[in-house]
């Protein structure tokens, strides 16, 4: 049986008396991919800011690897995190991005140089090494920023929607491609996404999220076996079964059919 | 593209030429170009000249350096607010305003014509520049590389040297340029008030006060030459090194 990484316990936060995640309960087993979808104004926000250690929760409690975040004196984990928009940092080349994180996650400096050679070799962008990110394409970028989580090789990795800014082609593509480089590396990811395909074809589970202040509504694992076809039958038929259940979770309507 | 500015802007300068000779034929103050051009190369040559120069140049950048430096630490402290920012916000509008001519005298009659005072009168005029222009940068400061910053857990150090630093070095560029500027201006003032007896002030105060027209006009040739290499040959070349990322959009 494979060990927890990740534990959030009765997790709650709120901001000025309001509620933003209540109650929230789910753990992550190492090398497992978890895709997390919730409606917009749900709490996914607040949710990842307490997993990567930038908010406090109000009651409740995160452990990661048996240690708990936030209690006085525990040093937080290493972790590696995707981000919306990436964030690297445009005055470094891609190398020098990476050997920032290296550099603050204690890395010693004589592995620096094998751990990114091999994840750039990985993520098919050792030919950009030296390259400024603004040259890059926003798939590129995006190979960068995962490189730059997985350097580290951290206890856990969060994802907040980093396929969200590409055109649906490149997307296409970097699904696949993610989906390939996680297994290769069996890192522990949370994945959050507003599209439910994407969601199941990533995930080995699937944590849907009720509307704010954000519970679990429902986790279920995703038995197709890998590689996946975005496009497989299988994916769009639990899409389809989600969506139906969430419908009235959510609080929306079916869209009307109108007469044209 | 840039070296179609670059002559462009010699271009520029070069017809400061036809306009000299027109002020020479059409006035009675403005020296004789050709016999400005024929002393040239024995003032250039002198090595009494390049003493001068050097003094001004080891005046205006001790005191800017000293001027960034402090009006860097000024506006961090500045940013992080509280008390220190009440402390110290009436010291920087005060600085701002003060005339240069004021600051000058008040250097002078402090430090008596010490070579300290010239670097104290640079940096006082310079460093509420630098401060105002870089608590803009500070207070825009992009909070995402902040926040990617805080979950790589890069120390503060590493944060201010690898993140915050390079995303105002825009701002502190900006100031730099008008700091640097007005440091020439200062300088000279100050050695002519305090009656240098080195420097570039001091040369030009002395030509005037014994009529010495073409030697006004070396001198001034020089001064223009002298600020125009440090900007074109020493802050842009620096500035385009620091922000040569930029080109690679």
């Amino acid at each position: 049986m494979k060990d927890t990484v990740v534990r959030v316990s009765d997790l709650g936060v709120t901001y000025a008396g309001t509620p933003a995640i209540a109650d929230l309960d789910f753990s992550v087993t190492r090398g497992e991919f978890v895709s997390v979808v919730g409606p917009s104004g749900c709490g996914k926000s607040t949710m990842l800011n307490v997993l990567s250690g930038l908010l406090e929760p109000t009651y409740g409690s995160v452990s990661v690897n048996g240690r708990v975040l936030y209690s006085s004196g525990e040093p937080l984990p290493r972790l590696g995190y995707v981000f919306q928009t990436h964030r690297l940092l445009p005055w470094k080349t891609v190398r020098q991005n990476l050997e920032l994180v290296l550099s603050a996650a204690g890395v010693p400096r004589q592995q620096w140089s094998e751990r990114i050679e091999r994840l750039l070799d990985v993520l098919q962008i050792s030919e950009f090494a030296e390259t400024w990110p603004m040259r890059l394409s926003g798939g590129q970028r995006l190979r960068v920023s995962i490189a730059r989580a997985l350097v580290i090789e951290p206890s856990y990795i969060l994802m907040d929607e980093p396929l969200s800014t590409l055109d649906e082609v490149t997307a296409r593509t970097m699904r696949q491609e993610l989906s390939s480089i996680v297994a290769k590396t069996g890192s522990t990811v949370i994945f959050v996404t507003h599209s439910i395909r994407e969601a199941v074809f990533l995930a080995d589970r699937l944590i849907i999220l009720t509307r704010g202040p954000a519970r679990v509504f429902e986790e279920r694992i995703i038995d197709i076996e890998r590689p996946r076809l975005y496009e497989d039958a299988r994916i769009g038929q639990i899409e389809a079964e989600v969506v139906e259940k969430v419908l009235g979770a959510w609080g929306l309507d079916e869209p009307r059919k109108e007469a044209v | 593209m840039m070296r179609r500015h670059l002559w462009w802007s010699v271009l520029a300068v070069t017809l400061l030429v036809p306009a000299w000779f027109a002020g020479f034929h059409y006035t009675n103050f403005v020296g004789d170009p050709m016999e400005v051009a024929g002393l040239l190369p024995g003032f250039l040559s002198s090595a009494e000249t390049w003493i001068n120069v050097g003094v001004s140049v080891a005046r205006v950048f001790g005191g800017l350096a000293l001027g960034v430096a402090i009006g860097i630490a000024t506006a961090f402290a500045i940013h992080r607010g509280g008390l220190v920012k009440n402390t110290l916000t009436p010291y920087v509008t005060v600085a701002l305003r003060t005339p240069s001519a004021i600051a000058a005298i008040v250097a002078l009659s402090i430090f008596r014509g010490a070579e300290i005072g010239y670097l104290v009168v640079v940096a006082y005029i310079t460093f509420p520049y630098v401060t105002t222009s870089l608590l803009e940068g500070l207070r825009s400061s992009d909070r995402e590389l902040d926040q990617m910053a805080k979950i790589y857990k890069l120390s503060m150090l590493s944060h201010i040297r690898h993140v915050l630093a390079p995303f105002v070095a825009p701002y502190i560029f900006a100031a730099l340029r008008n700091a640097h500027a007005l440091a020439w201006k200062i300088i000279v003032v100050v050695e002519i008030f305090g009656a240098a007896t080195l420097g570039f002030g001091i040369q030009f105060s002395h030509a005037w006060e014994y009529f010495q027209i073409l030697e006004v006009h070396l001198w001034l040739l020089l001064f223009m030459a002298v600020v125009l290499f440090a900007e074109y040959c020493v802050l842009r070349p620096a500035e385009r090194r620091v922000f040569r990322w930029r080109d690679a959009s």
